[in-house]
């Protein structure tokens, strides 16, 4: 697998938005002790498209993306997941949501020790009682490349395998948007390298919705589009990004 | 480090404080245990102190001789010194009930009551009798008979003649375990003598002029001559008194102990159990302290401080816990009346010794070796991000140990099983199940994945994806699951034993009552008559017959003899009855035949054929022939069997012991009992009861008994639950993360919970199929100590009951850890380190 720093071009045809933040505030603690971690913002994620968010550290990236996800509440503002306001829903409701339509990868700490590594991969099917997509289930394991390796548990992994079981699961349950919070943030450039081409391919063949927090600009140079956060507000963004671009633009933002 | 220990100790404050409270019930039961026969042992020596004050000197008869009588009271009136003296007379005088049968299985007590300065007779109400004609009742006596000062009531003399008395008062027989169990009547000194017909006194009492007690035991020693009585000072009496009757404290003690062992040894498991995990769960903050320089000694050091404090402190909360506990039952028992006077609470230095002894050891040697565990953590540790799941893997060693355990201990409690039956083969069996205990101990964390598949078996199915991932993980880390599960089998393996002895007792006794009596009701007298002769006159068996109701009557009368060289009973029967002989036959029962018991056959080595001889008053040696041996405890009559006529040449013509009635087929029970007791009506000293009754009082007691040892075990089964608890609110903490993680994934709250509940559910179902298996077994091999032929019976419905209870149990102990579980944020989970 070869690491370009060259980002495809935009997806053509009319594009629909699969996630939205309309003025969206996130206050932590209250009086003297709050903490503004979003100040507003409003951005929208377009179906099959890959985003990448980035920001200084502290500047409210995984709180962004937790209250898109439905993991936390805004403060005020609104979320919408496809056609579904999330803002306002009761925590089963927003736990149905999450089982059925969206998929989440995260930093660390992504699978059940317990359970094998298929066993991981269909763990949300599973849970949501439904019935696998075994086409796609067959499609998702081979574009892992995990196939003699499935019945083995994550500590029998290497951590850039048990991040591409982490995706394939998110994958599995073909939902309408994948988060993943620094997904390559624990592995080595190759293993990262490894991940992030899977992301990509997924949004490419599968029409997998990706939105996913890096700090690493090669990383966000697989995205399609690059949004750019500083203290709880999107300053700006960059389309097609490459590492270079992209590290032009932190550099401007921390300056 | 002692900074570090006791910040740690404040951080974990809420995860040790089960494992406290786990130490808190077992030492405050033993402290509790404590307090209360401390107290009642107290209660006992103040009311003697206070009745033998009153008494310079006592005369006591020495076991195995005369009492002292008249002529000794009068020597001691004549000796120099002596202020005044006075026999106590006691014997059997029959009270009769307001039913017009005597009350009780034994005849009341007669006893004098002095008054004076020699007084001790404890008047409540009322006052002391003073004339011929009036009689005082123990309080406990009159209440459940229904006597109060004023009634009158009826009393038997030693011939079983009534006499009619006045109530004028009520006193307490304190101390005096015989009175207590009797009851008793107390009479004017010259009316006891009557009554009981007693030349003799129980006890004689002086009083001093002036003189000190060891010189008047001096002089009354002289002045009795060789009589070999013992003359004691008045401490002496009360020290002996207080000896005498504190005796069944002593066994009260043991027994609750037994019980606060078998906590104790539940506690340490618990406590081995959470410290384990505890040192588990800060493998990193171990591994930091180590590259901040920090010894394996003081890392060890610090473990075992955090065990101390949690120990002390959990001690003394125990120790308060257990003096609540004694009062409590103090005063509930004297609410109950089971003790005449209120007793306050005493906390002797003992108790507090023991308590925290116990409480602190328990505590700390539980946590030595997840201490040493502590000293392994590498220094490395501290730079791994996630701490990897450890394999179990059953090594060789386990198993091997696990193997002798499990071999020696069947090979005990098989040889105890084949040993005769008795207390000897009881402890043998005890000690098997020890052996075999220290086995599964070993084998346990690799029993827990096959029996955890069979508990999780129907809730893997029956709850979906919570149910599968709470089977996993319940058999996630094998050694924690393991002690977290034997704690319950203690409690369940004990308490299935227990109700399989008790059912299989049922059984067996049942059996034998309906062998033994084939007859539906039996006439007898008291119990503890002094003479040779039977209650029970002839003319009631006479009367029984004529009853159209009735179909058989046997009369049954025995005697005392010498039978060889030993002292034995000699009996005979009349009536349409036939002893079931295990050898030879009834051909040669005639005048000079004798049956005798399997018992007897064995002690005397005799068979049928051989010579037995029989000595009685009237008729000298006799030489018997054996005709046949019955096998003893199993025939309704006991000891050397003779035919009527013989029997009557040898005693003379005695009344009966016991009236075997069979009642007509066809009649009911309510026509038999009414001629039955139409029958003996005229008679206040023949008792009916019906073998139905018989077997009601035994089928309660038995349930009484098992109902108080299941109580008492509860203690064990509670300590267990908490221990579940603790585990399982140490797991969600470990887990925390993987709980977000599920959450993330879309489990509900609600299956979250369901998960730790199932996870429970499955531990508690492992101890508890342990427990049963075990108990079962055991109950078996204890039976087996009790009678060779017992009927094994395996009481399923409260079995089964004992495994519900024990699943039902786990998913409760889970309810505060899962909530806790699903309370977390996803978020917050997620993001913690
Ligand atoms: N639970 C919380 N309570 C209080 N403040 C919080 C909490 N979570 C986040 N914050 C604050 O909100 C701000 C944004 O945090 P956030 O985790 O979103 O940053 P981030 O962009 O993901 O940073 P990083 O790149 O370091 O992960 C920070 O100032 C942080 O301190
Ligand atoms: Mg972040």
């Amino acid at each position: 697998m070869t690491v370009t720093g060259e980002a495809s071009g935009p997806r053509t045809g009319p594009a629909t938005v699969a996630v939205a933040a309309q003025g969206v505030t996130k206050v932590y603690g209250t009086g003297d002790a709050a903490v503004h971690a979003l100040r507003g913002v409003d951005v929208g994620f377009h179906t099959g498209a890959f985003t990448a968010i980035m920001g200084p550290s502290g500047s409210g990236k995984s709180t962004l993306m937790h209250c898109l996800a439905g993991l936390d509440t805004v403060t005020s503002g609104q979320v919408r997941i496809g056609d579904t306001e999330i803002t306002g829903l009761s925590d089963n409701e927003l736990t149905l949501l999450r089982r059925d339509r969206v998929g989440f990868v995260f930093q660390s700490f992504n699978l059940l020790p317990t359970l094998t590594a298929e066993q991981n991969i269909r763990l949300p099917l599973e849970i949501a009682g439904r019935q696998a997509d075994q086409e796609l289930l067959d499609r998702v394991i081979r574009t892992v490349g995990l196939r003699d390796r499935l019945g083995h548990r994550p500590a029998e992994l290497s951590g850039g395998q048990q991040q591409r079981v982490a995706v394939a699961r998110a994958l599995a349950t073909k939902p309408q948007v994948i988060f993943a919070d620094e997904p390559t943030g624990n592995l080595d450039s190759r293993s990262g390298a490894e991940v992030l081409a899977f992301l990509r391919t997924s949004v490419r063949e599968l029409g997998q919705t990706i939105v996913m927090v890096t700090h690493d600009p090669v990383a966000a140079s697989y995205a399609d589009r690059v949004v750019f956060l500083r203290d709880g507000l999107l300053v700006t963004e960059v389309l097609r990004p490459t590492a270079q671009t992209v590290l032009d633009t932190l550099m401007k933002l921390e300056a | 480090m002692i900074r570090t220990t006791l910040a740690g100790l404040r951080a974990h404050r809420l995860r040790l404080l089960l494992t406290a409270l786990a130490i808190t019930l077992g030492a405050g039961f033993i402290a509790g245990t404590f307090v209360l026969t401390d107290s009642l042992q107290a209660g006992v020596t103040r009311q003697v102190a206070a009745s033998a004050d009153r008494v310079d000197v006592a005369v006591l008869p020495r076991a195995g001789h005369g009492k002292p009588g008249e002529a000794e009271l009068a020597a001691i009136r004549r000796t120099a010194g002596v202020a005044e003296a006075h026999g106590l007379v006691r014997g059997p005088a029959a009270l009769v009930g307001k039913d017009g049968k005597v009350a009780g299985d034994t005849p009341t007590t007669g006893v004098s009551v002095v008054t004076g300065r020699l007084g001790r007779t404890a008047m409540t109400t009322g006052r002391a009798p003073a004339a011929d004609g009036e009689i005082a009742l123990d309080e406990n006596t009159a209440r459940t008979r229904g006597f109060a000062a004023g009634d009158t009531a009826t009393v038997l003399d030693s011939a079983d003649r009534p006499h009619t008395f006045q109530v004028v008062g009520l006193f307490d027989v304190g101390v005096d375990q015989e009175l207590a169990y009797t009851g008793a009547v107390g009479f004017t000194p010259d009316a006891a003598r009557r009554m009981t017909g007693e030349k003799g006194f129980a006890e004689i009492d002086v009083a001093a002029a002036g003189v000190p007690p060891e010189r008047l035991k001096a002089a009354v020693t002289a002045a009795l001559g060789g009589a070999g009585h013992r003359v004691l000072t008045g401490d002496e009496l009360a020290a002996e008194l207080a000896r005498v009757n504190g005796g069944n404290l002593e066994f009260l003690t043991l027994a609750l102990l037994m019980f606060g062992l078998v906590a104790m040894l539940v506690a340490t498991l618990v406590i081995y159990n959470t410290f384990n995990i505890l040192i588990a769960q800060r493998t990193r903050e171990m591994a930091l302290l180590r590259c901040l320089g920090a010894t394996r000694r003081q890392v060890f050091g610090s473990v075992l401080l955090e065990s101390l404090v949690v120990g002390v402190l959990s001690s003394l909360a125990g120790l308060a816990a257990g003096y609540g506990l004694g009062a409590g039952a103090l005063r509930a028992g004297t609410a109950f009346g089971l003790q005449s006077a209120p007793v306050d609470a005493t906390l002797t230095p003992r108790t507090i010794a023991v308590a925290l002894a116990v409480g602190v050891l328990v505590t700390v040697a539980a946590a030595l070796l997840p201490a040493r565990a502590a000293t392994r953590v590498a220094p490395i540790a501290a730079l791994r991000t996630q701490s990897e799941e450890r394999e179990f893997r059953a090594g060789a060693a386990r198993l091997v140990i696990a193997g002798l355990f499990l071999l020696a201990g069947a090979g005990v409690t098989v040889a105890g099983t084949r040993m005769p039956p008795g207390e000897q083969a009881l402890f043998v069996v005890m000690g098997g199940g020890v052996l075999i205990f220290c086995g599964v101990l070993v084998l346990g964390p690799v029993l827990v994945r096959p029996l955890s598949a069979v508990a999780g078996w129907a809730p893997a199915r029956l709850f979906g994806v919570p149910g599968r991932l709470a089977v996993d993980n319940s058999r996630r880390h094998p050694k924690r699951s393991a002690t977290t599960t034997i704690a319950l089998t203690i409690g369940v393996t004990l308490m299935t034993t227990l109700s399989v002895i008790t059912a299989t007792t049922r059984a067996t006794y049942t059996a034998q009552l309906d062998e033994q009596f084939p007859i539906d009701y039996l006439v007898s007298g008291q119990f503890g008559r002094a003479d040779a002769g039977g209650a029970l006159p002839r003319e009631i068996a006479a009367t029984l017959r004529a009853r159209p109701e009735l179909a058989s009557v046997t009369q049954v009368r025995g005697a005392e003899a010498r039978i060889g060289d030993a002292k034995g009973r000699v009996v005979t029967y009349h009536g349409p009855y036939t002893v079931d002989l295990i050898q030879g036959g009834m051909r040669d029962f005639t005048a000079g035949g004798a049956l005798i018991g399997s018992n007897t056959a064995d002690s005397l080595k005799l068979k049928p054929g051989d010579t037995l001889t029989v000595t009685t008053a009237k008729a000298g040696v006799q030489r018997l022939k054996v005709a046949g041996v019955y096998e003893s405890g199993k025939a309704l009559v006991s000891g050397v069997v003779v035919p009527e006529g013989a029997f009557e040449t040898y005693f003379g013509r005695l009344d009966d012991d016991r009236v075997l009635v069979g009642a007509r087929d066809g009649v009911t029970a309510g026509d038999s009992r009414k001629a039955v007791e139409a029958a003996v009506a005229a008679y206040p000293t023949a008792k009916v009861v019906s073998t139905t009754e018989v077997r009601g009082e035994f089928d309660q007691a038995l349930d009484t008994a098992l109902a108080v040892v299941t109580g008492l075990l509860g203690l064990a089964i509670l300590i267990s639950l908490i221990g579940i608890a603790n585990t399982l609110s140490l797991s969600v903490h470990e887990r925390t993360r993987e709980s977000a993680l599920l959450r993330a994934l879309g489990l509900t709250r609600r299956q979250l919970k369901r998960m730790l509940s199932v996870e429970a559910l499955v531990l508690g179902l492992i101890g508890a199929i342990v427990g049963v298996v075990l108990g079962t077994a055991y109950g078996w091999a204890a039976s087996r100590t009790i009678a060779t032929d017992v009927l094994f019976r395996l009481p399923v419905g409260q079995v089964a009951l004992f495994v519900v209870l024990s699943g039902l149990a786990g998913v409760l102990a889970a309810v505060l850890p899962a909530r806790r579980a699903a309370r977390a944020s996803v978020v917050g989970a997620l993001a913690a380190d």
